[in-house]
């Protein structure tokens, strides 16, 4: 569509500067956990490092158990991804391919279930994972976040985007409810699965309010909470190794987001609201 | 009975009924039309005979068991989808055979069959393509042979000729014919074309508001209607029908009238209707600019071109009555005669809208 | 014709609770169980540890609603909400109806480099505006400085905090609810626009008379998430920065509620103040079923 290049340009400027405004604190990031300390207090406005150093990321290991808290964070958001998946998988099939008594109402549920804000559940879900054992341990981070109704939106959203007659099609030649998840339904949204996946393994990977309640000692920690330790200076002494974690931390998600931004943002754009 | 039978069947969602009470067979081998306009419930009785709709009360019959509760893959249909329901990750080849292999029919079966149908619909060059890659007609021969390998004894078709041009349409329908010809399965075919279903059908079975109005051949659905919806929905242009009272042995429109022969008068003595309408199809009313015996006058309106006929609208006793032509030389406002061909005439009963039926042959 | 779009299989058919059962045990135990057990909770004088709880009625209630830090942290949270929405909810559907229509060129760069916060944790969004917005030595700090300029100690204003902390989460919330609106314009149908450029309708117009309503459903959906989730991601900078100070100038409803549970060990109130904030979000979730759901989940 034309439209008249006075508009054009500045809308432009407007759309760089909030890319600038969004993206810069990450490049900034990434400089400052290069920098030597002395740096990063008298050399602020440069991004580049003058004499760049590793020393930010070798002393972090030193300091903390970063394999551990990597590997702590890897699991939970794997886990979390697979179960989320699986379950919502399995639940948004029943809701799109079969009509059962009180299905509208179910859905309802599990749907309004999104808008239940965390500090309902905390408490009792808390004395849950200490009665359990659970209380420090990745498992009793793992078990609350499977439960989110999320997984059952977008996937029943994705599943209803294939032709009802396919599926028909498969069942009137007698192909099981397995092979028609596994033969049909599968390869036609692996893209949106795989999106949605991503999205879930990041969300866990970034989740911090319920592990920060759940894990008390260091070597249970995920990456996010490791990161929390070093801001109570405030822009302390701590802050070039700070920057050093948020990098650990957020290397993983930018990875695969950029990785696969087409799936991601495709999926995205199509299964919006309407 | 072998075939399939509708007995007092009933579908509803919830409150809104689709179908009140239907009774309907289905006889084995047979190539039957369901035919009516959208929303009339044919698609719905492909879909109860398919298994993809629960029956909400009565019975459904496929070589006599009752199938009420047997799931779909459980009845030994096959099914052409008005959108073919092609698999969009599998070539055409995986396509045909994946319920054969999934079924665990054996490999050489599954190749002679294989064989036998790409043969039949010429589908040889296409067989590694994805749907995506085929044109509308190809993917409609794969929909096609997908549902002939399964070599089930019902064969069910949603409109599976909609989504050609007409061109195809010809030869698809012979396909079909040659199909049919080779497996002999029970075919039920849903369309909402008439020409489609003259053509195809050994009966056609003519739905509206989820009642069957005529079950017969296409023949006598045509020559025969049973009632005024039949009459105007089978044929193009439809069918005029016009308020009569009889007197006498004469029929009277508006202020004119027009004499039965001895034939009708009888008929119409015998039938205990009070009112009555008069039907007549476009292609059976005669006119002239000069006078014809025992015909109505009435006032052209406008000619339609129709190709090999022209349609011309005639205003008749205060309705507008169509009658083809192979003239297009008719004036607007001019006054012409009107003459029905006493063979070809329909006479209804007001009141139930039936056919009071034809006098003896 | 196919007004009911599934498989009828058999009269009982067990198999669509068979798939449905994982979800059933997870959400009971880790969603509708807690839930029931907060509202009891709520009804009782309790510190999480003691082996007796005392019922107290509604004193809970009660005295949440006579506490005066209550009504700062109502107060709060109403303009956390007044932020969030303007940032991301108005910004953001202008942004979208921009890129759709005015914009030709680096759509494709726009979308990926927007969206991409969103991947990111908001404790490292936390800690990296903390630095950057440090009021002695951050850049900003420096660049003002140049110009004689000094900043505010934001961390311990009443108000700005606030501004401050949604502005952090807004780094996050933004492209989410930037590309959920992009979708919802893109996908209007191109014709209704033409027409009306060719009726010589002015851009403003056409967001507002043609885009807005047509699209009101995602607007809908994008504005009640944002205060559901938002006023939940608002929880991590608090967290991280300022522990719900100074003097709870930075609390809303969301943080009190485990302040009161985790840090002052007052269960029954933590409870009532989240049923409470729950109450609020179900009158949300009653205009989004009215709205959204309707529209779009149950579309065949």
């Amino acid at each position: 569509m034309r439209t008249n290049s006075f508009l054009g340009i500045l809308w432009h400027t407007i759309f760089i500067l909030t890319v600038f405004i969004l993206i810069f604190p990450i490049i900034f990031a990434l400089g400052t956990s290069f920098k030597p300390l002395q740096e990063v207090y008298n050399n602020v406005l440069n991004i580049i490092p003058i004499a760049p150093t590793f020393d930010n990321y070798i002393g972090l290991f030193e300091r903390l158990p970063m394999i551990q808290i990597t590997m702590n964070t890897f699991t939970i958001a794997t886990v979390v991804t697979i179960m989320k998946m699986l379950i919502s998988f399995l639940a948004a099939y029943a809701f799109v391919y079969f009509d059962f008594k009180g299905k509208k109402f179910i859905y309802f549920i599990f749907i309004a279930s999104i808008f239940i804000p965390f500090t309902v559940t905390m408490i009792p879900n808390y004395l849950i994972m200490s009665s359990w054992g659970l209380a420090d341990s990745i498992f009793g981070v793992i078990l609350p976040q499977i439960s989110d109704a999320i997984g059952i939106l977008l996937i029943n959203q994705t599943m209803r985007s294939i032709p009802f007659s396919l599926i028909e099609s498969a069942r009137i030649d007698n192909i099981s409810h397995s092979r028609i998840m596994i033969d049909i339904i599968l390869p036609l949204i692996r893209p949106q699965l795989m999106s949605t996946g991503i999205w879930f393994f990041v969300n866990s990977w970034n989740e911090f309010v319920w592990p920060s309640l759940m894990l008390k000692s260091v070597d249970s920690y995920t990456l996010p909470l490791a990161l929390q330790m070093f801001i109570s200076a405030e822009g302390g002494t701590d802050l070039s190794v700070a920057m050093a974690v948020s990098i650990v931390t957020m290397i993983i998600p930018l990875l695969l987001y950029l990785v696969f931004q087409k799936y991601i943002i495709g999926t995205f754009t199509a299964s919006g609201i309407k | 009975m072998k075939g399939i039978e509708f007995k007092n069947v009933k579908k509803a969602y919830g409150d809104t009924t689709i179908i009140e009470n239907l009774n309907l067979k289905i006889h084995e081998g047979e190539r039957l039309i369901l035919l009516g306009p959208s929303g009339c419930g044919k698609s719905t009785m492909l879909r109860m005979i398919a298994g993809f709709e629960k029956i909400t009360d009565g019975d459904l019959y496929m070589n006599a068991n009752m199938v009420n509760e047997v799931p779909s893959g459980k009845r030994n249909v096959a099914m052409v989808f008005q959108n073919y329901a092609l698999y969009p990750h599998m070539t055409a080849e995986e396509n045909i055979t994946y319920g054969l292999r999934r079924n665990k029919v054996n490999k050489q079966e599954i190749k002679r069959r294989l064989d036998s149908v790409v043969e039949t619909l010429l589908l040889e060059p296409y067989l590694k393509r994805k749907p995506k890659d085929l044109s509308g007609g190809q993917r409609q021969r794969v929909a096609l042979a997908r549902a002939v390998v399964k070599e089930s004894n019902f064969f069910l078709l949603d409109e599976p000729l909609s989504n050609l041009d007409a061109q195809l349409r010809v030869s698809a329908r012979k396909e079909l014919m040659n199909i049919h010809h080779t497996f002999k399965q029970t075919m039920v075919y849903v369309t909402h074309d008439q020409i489609e279903a003259m053509t195809f059908g050994e009966r056609i079975a003519l739905m509206n508001k989820g009642e069957l109005q005529m079950l017969d051949t296409p023949e006598n659905v045509y020559n025969r209607p049973v009632n005024i919806f039949t009459a105007k929905f089978i044929g193009s242009p439809p069918t005029n029908i016009m308020d009569m009272v009889y007197d006498n042995g004469k029929a009277i429109i508006g202020n004119q009238s027009f004499t039965f022969d001895t034939k009708w008068v009888k008929h119409i003595e015998a039938s205990n209707a009070t009112d009555f309408v008069f039907g007549i199809r476009p292609e059976h009313l005669q006119i002239s600019k000069s006078p014809l015996e025992n015909a109505l006058k009435g006032k052209v309106k406008y000619v339609e071109n129709q190709g090999d006929q022209y349609a011309v609208f005639i205003d008749m006793a205060n309705s507008e009555v169509i009658a083809m032509s192979n003239s297009k030389d008719w004036n607007t406002d001019e006054v012409i005669f009107v003459q029905p061909m006493a063979d070809h005439i329909h006479i209804f009963d007001k009141a139930t809208t039936n056919s009071i039926g034809y006098p003896g042959v | 014709m196919n007004k009911n779009n599934t498989l009828h299989l058999n009269k009982i058919n067990m198999k669509p609770w068979l798939f449905l059962t994982p979800v059933f045990i997870m959400f009971s135990l880790f969603v509708f169980w807690p839930l029931l057990y907060t509202f009891y909770l709520s009804f009782f004088d309790w510190n999480m540890v003691s082996p007796t709880k005392t019922f107290v009625g509604i004193d809970n209630y009660i005295s949440v609603l006579t506490n005066p830090t209550t009504y700062k942290i109502f107060l709060n949270t109403l303009f956390f909400i007044g932020i969030l929405l303007l940032i991301n909810l108005v910004v953001p559907y202008i942004f979208a109806f921009v890129l759709h229509l005015i914009l030709n060129r680096l759509k494709g760069f726009y979308k990926t480099a927007i969206f991409l916060p969103a991947f990111i944790s908001l404790v490292v969004g936390s800690i990296l505006f903390t630095w950057i917005l440090n009021p002695i030595s951050g850049p900003i700090a420096e660049i003002a400085g140049w110009f004689g300029i000094q900043l505010p100690i934001w961390s311990q204003t009443e108000g700005l905090v606030i501004v401050v902390i949604s502005l952090i989460t807004s780094w996050k919330v933004f492209g989410y609810n930037f590309i959920m609106l992009y979708a919802s314009i893109s996908g209007i149908s191109e014709e209704i626009i033409e027409a009306a450029r060719l009726d010589g309708v002015p851009l403003h117009r056409i967001f507002l008379d043609i885009i807005l309503p047509v699209s009101s459903s995602a607007g809908v959906y994008i504005l009640i998430m944002t205060i559901v989730q938002g006023l939940q991601f608002v929880y991590t900078p608090i967290s991280v920065i300022t522990q719900g100070g100074p003097n709870y100038a930075s609390s809303n409803l969301i943080y009190q509620s485990y302040n009161e549970g985790f840090i002052l060990y007052r269960t029954g109130h933590s409870a009532a103040l989240s049923i409470m904030t729950l109450l609020v979000f179900a009158i949300l979730l009653l205009i989004e079923f009215k709205f959204v759901e309707r529209g779009v989940h149950y579309e065949n």
